[in-house]
């Protein structure tokens, strides 16, 4: 029988519990008045954590040759080291401003909208199902602070200063725009 | 015989230096290192002058002096390994295998919560790994 590698591993729902849970305290319990600052918070811990997981996965690779090629890393190997599966998407201006979109975001998949409330009409019905899907996508930005800084740790190691930022358009799809710093 | 190792950041700023030889000034180890940084500089930014492919980590000698050789590895995150030795025949394989083994204890080190990326690495385990690496260098192979 083959030896396991002798590489440790956690349950992935352990990871999940603590990134809710990060948003939870820092948005909640640590800065309940300002959602600016706890979202800053959440995008340092990603930072560091990008450095270090880049660090990681970039360990048997030969050198990366331009900022594309970083990018596609991204895309590629590093979205399936941390969510199991390539980013679905990407486009790019040329001009420094790159898209990865993500229809299937494995750390949305979970997140539930309330059931509308339906008395009957059905113009209200859809209303309220629109606007709950608008609620949430805002909602959901809160737990995309960390995988940002993830991202800009990560290609701040790799030699691309950028800034990233994400949007959620329906759950559980969701995109990060990155801006490369000139 | 491993002189000495080292471990030099993006901003060519010392991470490591430690150096296995009893006696011998500590300085001078500074000195190749930094003499090494401007070798690795310029393999990085002529790749088809000196030969060596544009994308590789492990850089090779860099720097014969009369007492050392130096080899070096550059990692895709722009950090510097460099080792110092007094062997006059190494084996180009075990160099490799030395900077493989090297790297990982980087990684793990610097997967360190309380390490501060940029600052120097402080961690025990870290020097005891390394000082285990470098006994075992050049160990026959079967």
């Amino acid at each position: 029988m083959a030896a396991p590698t002798g590489e440790r591993e956690v349950a992935e729902s352990c990871v999940e519990w603590v990134s809710m849970e990060m948003v939870e305290a820092y948005c909640r319990r640590l800065h309940p008045t300002k959602p600016e600052l706890a979202g800053r918070r959440i995008e340092a811990i990603g930072y560091q954590v990008g450095l270090q997981l880049a660090e990681r996965y970039t360990k048997e690779r030969p050198r990366f040759t331009d900022h594309l090629e970083a990018i596609k890393f991204i895309c590629k190997d590093f979205w399936v080291e941390i969510f199991k599966k390539q980013v679905d998407n990407l486009k790019t201006n040329h001009r420094g401003v790159f898209v990865l979109q993500d229809n299937q975001f494995r750390w949305l998949t979970h997140i539930s909208l309330d059931s509308p409330l339906y008395n009957g009409d059905r113009v209200t019905l859809e209303t309220s199902l629109s606007n709950n899907a608008v609620m949430a996508a805002r909602a959901a930005g809160q737990y995309l602070y960390f995988p940002c800084g993830l991202i800009r740790g990560a290609l701040t190691n790799l030699g691309v200063p950028c800034d990233v930022s994400a949007e959620v358009a329906n759950l559980p799809a969701c995109s990060f725009i990155i801006r490369i710093k000139a | 015989m491993i002189a000495c190792v080292a471990v030099v950041g993006q901003q060519n700023n010392p991470l490591f230096i430690e150096s296995f030889t009893e006696g011998e000034d500590e300085l001078k180890f500074h000195y190749i290192v930094h003499c090494s940084l401007d070798v690795i500089q310029e393999k990085v930014s002529n790749p088809k002058k000196t030969g060596s492919a544009m994308n590789e980590t492990f850089l090779g000698l860099l720097y014969p002096t009369e007492d050392y050789k130096v080899y070096g590895y550059l990692t895709n995150t722009r950090v510097k390994f460099l080792l110092v030795t007094t062997d006059q025949d190494v084996r180009d394989i075990d160099v490799r295998n030395f900077f493989r083994r090297f790297h990982a204890a980087y990684v793990d080190a610097v997967s360190n919560p309380f390490h501060v990326p940029g600052k120097r690495i402080i961690s025990k385990a870290f020097t005891e790994r390394v000082g285990a690496i470098v006994k075992s260098f050049g160990a026959p192979t079967t």
